[in-house]
């Protein structure tokens, strides 16, 4: 077992990047108090409760205070393990331990989606506003995908014209399954800037909601069948459009196969390759804005946006790109940097702390006078869309599905 | 254990949300910053002055101990409830009640952080001097009852040279003011510097109305590095002594640079045996002036290089790779101390030279960063505690480097406090008759030694 914690230095700098200690004001919700108490359960001064089960699970898994620690303790990894520990002794949501159960199995998702697809229609709208899911009404919920988004496209799709290069794409349970119209427009961006795209068939969830709640062996065989799929295909980039998978390629992909005792050259080849879509983009922002031009779709809309907390601690911010790029007339908000309270299954868990959150940023997007409201993360855009009334005329959308529809 | 009334009269203060006794909870307000730990019987969160009068009637009735507690980043164990009773946590009393510009003062809740207090000044064009190390994390409360330093302390003072007035619960429960929202009040004691500084021993403060000062015009930082640590410590007694003010000279020694580097990756010196960074602040042509002659200055001592940062971007990013330094001390050692001695700043040579030959001598793994320009050193060693021979010669260096310190005419603490860390070397600053006042005072306000017992006095 890792006994990392020992060498946190109790400095408390992770205090003042943690969205949940900023939220409650309370030691017992922030990093250091985790890391202290893992410490504690560990050397046997603490035995498993249900309290410390909560204090363990009351984190967005946001991944701030590891990118803000100067003593390097990996703060993932510690709450994952002493998570499972404890779920295995305390017991989880069932709501929760459905999840689990669902994602492990693609397919399983897919009929879920589908029945759950099914009830939405059926649902009266009077009824869809008062029935909620958490903190957000069912009429706030996008609607899911008809069919999933990878089961609508070729594996492989040839752009127009010149062939620049060759990436792979990982689209995530959200593109698959809810927002197909991202799947769309990350392809056709691709193609436009002339990339073969390669979406791999078999490719499962990224697992991290499951990795989360305690489930590492379950999630073996997700992650093996990822890392053979996305390997190869002579690809410059491995290409994601949700943060979060993007991180789990990125970091925990490689740290957990070691874990199973497997070999993680693949995954470490993989993890090296893993670019967010807007960053791929960014590197080639000229292409795109003569594309842009030549389109001549530019629009009167006024943008801004909230970066997602995994984007900004694994990737970078689409915020200067967002600033840069001519084409569009972009308002930052105030607070575009913090946490909204979506991480994970943290706006399921704990409504009351997430709403807290993301009103706050609500209003302050509302205060830029934009009308569409960017952000890559599917999460991150279910829980702050929670927060908007009609009234309010702001459309949340991926930057992809901005910027494809100015082509 | 409180008994079962106590533990009743106090729910009844804050309610059940806002007290807890469960072990788990208790554990996270066992420990700040520094190394010792001590759990307390309770910790309660109240948000109002009331509140806090009322929970400090039932400790006085009961005789339990109080200790206040800020954000738990203390360097010297201040807020450790080492003889246990209630942690009176002021996370959430964290109002900024006033920001008055015009007549320059601010009047803040004790839990507000210094960082917040910034932000909050920054478009009205003020700030709060005071700027530790931890000051986007730490109270003001905390602040305050530690008298905290920083970086451009020296040209600027410290927390106490910012305190107009306080509101205070005594032991008793009572509520008393002192000070008013006027920088120039001799009307009575001046109370503000008995409290600033006195860790929670002698009340709790609940209110404070606090100095606000213009920003400069302009900051312009120089980023100095030399091939002798002698040198290093010369320049910056050479430049107080010529006259020049800085807002902050910053000493960082091979060491500790190595240590930033290797958490931060900023493509820090390396190589350097001693990096200084310098900040000067006003209006622009004065700033260039000062740098000139500071140059000169730096020259004459033989500066390997000299870096100007003027964009923002540069400047903030050195200063954060100055604030990360007490957390990157974890990566060498489980366990890091570091202290706070202070001496003249002609002294800083020769403070620094000690400083390395002691550490050389019981062969520990440290250095010394420094608030050089106020004589201000951190000397600092990372060893692991549960190593009894290597934690005894840590603690030997220690108290050579605090008995060196009082030779040159140096102090304990130049901000850190005295807390759990340095109670029995006061006896090398202070004689006897000096300290027995201390406790003339301390009985005197709170005669059943209630608050905070087991520091200071």
């Amino acid at each position: 077992m890792s006994q990392q914690s020992s060498n946190c230095g109790k400095c408390g700098i992770c205090l003042s990047v943690c969205p949940v200690f900023a939220a409650l004001k309370e030691e017992e919700n922030s990093p250091r108090a985790r890391v202290q108490l893992i410490k504690a359960f560990r050397e046997g001064k603490l035995t498993s409760s249900a309290l410390l089960k909560e204090l363990m699970a009351k984190c967005l898994m946001c991944g701030s205070c590891t990118a803000a620690c100067p003593s390097g303790i990996d703060h993932f990894e510690q709450f994952m393990e002493t998570r499972a520990d404890l779920i295995e002794k305390e017991g989880d949501l069932l709501e929760i331990r459905g999840l689990v159960f669902l994602l492990a199995k693609e397919y399983r998702l897919g009929l879920a989606a589908g029945m759950a697809k099914a009830g939405q229609a059926v649902l009266p709208e009077f009824l869809q506003k008062k029935i909620k899911v958490a903190n957000i009404s069912v009429d706030r919920f996008p609607n899911l995908n008809t069919k999933p988004f990878r089961s609508t496209v070729p594996e492989i799709i040839e752009p127009e014209g010149k062939v620049q290069g060759t990436v792979v794409y990982f689209t995530g349970c959200a593109t698959n399954y809810i927002f197909a119209e991202n799947g769309q427009a990350t392809v056709k961006l691709l193609s436009a800037l002339g990339y073969r795209v390669v979406i791999p068939k078999n490719q499962k969830c990224c697992s991290i909601p499951m990795l989360f709640h305690g489930g590492i062996q379950q999630a073996k065989d997700n992650l093996m069948t990822n890392v053979e799929c996305l390997s190869g295909h002579n690809a410059e980039a491995v290409i994601v459009d949700c943060p979060t998978c993007g991180s789990a390629l990125k970091k925990e992909f490689p740290q957990v196969i070691r874990k199973y005792g497997e070999d993680a050259t693949k995954a470490d080849k993989i993890a090296a390759k893993v670019t967010d879509i807007m960053q791929f983009i960014n590197n080639r922002r000229d292409k795109l804005e003569e594309l842009i031009q030549q389109g001549g779709k530019a629009k009167n809309d006024i943008i801004t946006y909230h970066t997602p907390c995994h984007l900004r601690n694994s990737f970078i911010s689409a915020e200067p790109m967002l600033r840069k790029l001519e084409a569009i007339n972009f308002k930052p908000a105030s607070d575009a940097n913090s946490c909204c309270g979506g991480g994970g299954t943290f706006f399921y868990e704990y409504p009351a702390i997430a709403t807290k959150m993301a009103e706050t940023k609500a209003e302050n997007a509302k205060r830029t006078g934009a009308n569409i409201w960017l952000t890559d993360c599917p999460m991150c855009q279910m829980n702050l869309e929670g927060r908007l009334k009609p009234e309010d005329g702001i459309k949340m959308m991926h930057p992809v599905l901005y910027l494809s529809s100015l082509l | 254990m409180l008994s079962k009334t106590a533990k009743e009269q106090l729910i009844a203060i804050t309610g059940k949300d806002r007290f807890s006794d469960a072990v788990e909870i208790l554990t996270c307000y066992s420990y700040d910053s520094f190394l010792e730990e001590a759990m307390p019987e309770a910790v309660l969160f109240p948000v109002s002055t009331k509140e806090v009068s009322e929970i400090l009637q039932v400790a006085s009735a009961h005789k339990i101990p109080v200790t206040a507690r800020g954000a738990g980043t203390s360097v010297c164990g201040a807020p450790i409830a080492v003889n246990q009773g209630i942690v009176l946590c002021f996370t959430k009393m964290d109002k900024i009640i006033e920001i008055n510009t015009p007549d320059r003062y601010a009047i803040v809740q004790p839990g507000v952080i210094n960082g917040e207090l910034q932000r909050a000044l920054a478009p009205e064009g003020f700030f709060f001097p005071p700027d530790p190390g931890s000051m986007n994390f730490s109270t003001i409360g905390g602040n305050v009852a530690l008298n905290a330093g920083g970086p451009r302390c020296l040209k600027y003072g410290v927390t106490v040279d910012y305190v107009l007035s306080m509101e205070v619960v005594l032991a008793s429960g009572e509520v008393i003011r002192f000070g008013s929202r006027n920088i120039k009040d001799v009307t009575g004691y001046k109370l503000s510097a008995l409290f600033c500084g006195s860790e929670g021993t002698l009340g709790i403060i609940t209110e404070l109305t606090l100095r606000v000062v213009p920003c400069p015009e302009t900051a312009q930082t120089l980023m100095v590095t030399f091939d002798e640590l002698d040198n290093t410590a010369k320049s910056v007694s050479d430049i107080i002594g010529s006259g020049i003010l800085p807002v902050a000279i910053e000493l960082v020694d091979k060491v500790g640079m190595n240590a930033l580097e290797n958490a931060l990756h900023q493509d820090l010196p390396t190589e350097a045996a001693g990096t200084l960074l310098i900040e000067v602040d006003g209006i622009k042509e004065s700033c260039e002036r000062e740098i000139e002659k500071i140059t000169d200055i730096l020259k004459k001592n033989h500066a390997v290089s000299i870096i100007k940062a003027t964009e923002e971007a540069d400047r903030n990013r050195l200063w954060a790779a100055r604030r990360a330094a007490y957390g990157v001390f974890a990566k060498i050692a489980p366990d890091i101390l570091s202290e706070d001695v202070t001496v003249p700043v002609s002294k800083v040579p020769e403070m620094v030279r000690s400083i390395n030959s002691t550490i050389g001598k019981y062969k520990l793994k440290g250095g010394v960063l420094a608030h050089a320009g106020d004589g201000n050193m951190h000397p600092f060693i990372c060893a692991d505690r549960n190593d009894k021979e290597e934690w005894a010669k840590v603690e030997a260096a220690f108290k050579e480097i605090f008995t060196d310190a009082a030779a040159l005419h140096g102090t304990l603490s130049g901000e850190h406090g005295i807390g759990l860390a340095k109670t029995q070397f006061l006896p090398l600053v202070m004689d006897e008759a000096s300290r027995k006042f201390l406790t003339t005072i301390k009985r005197a306000v709170d005669p059943d030694n209630i608050l905070n017992p087991g520091k200071l006095v």
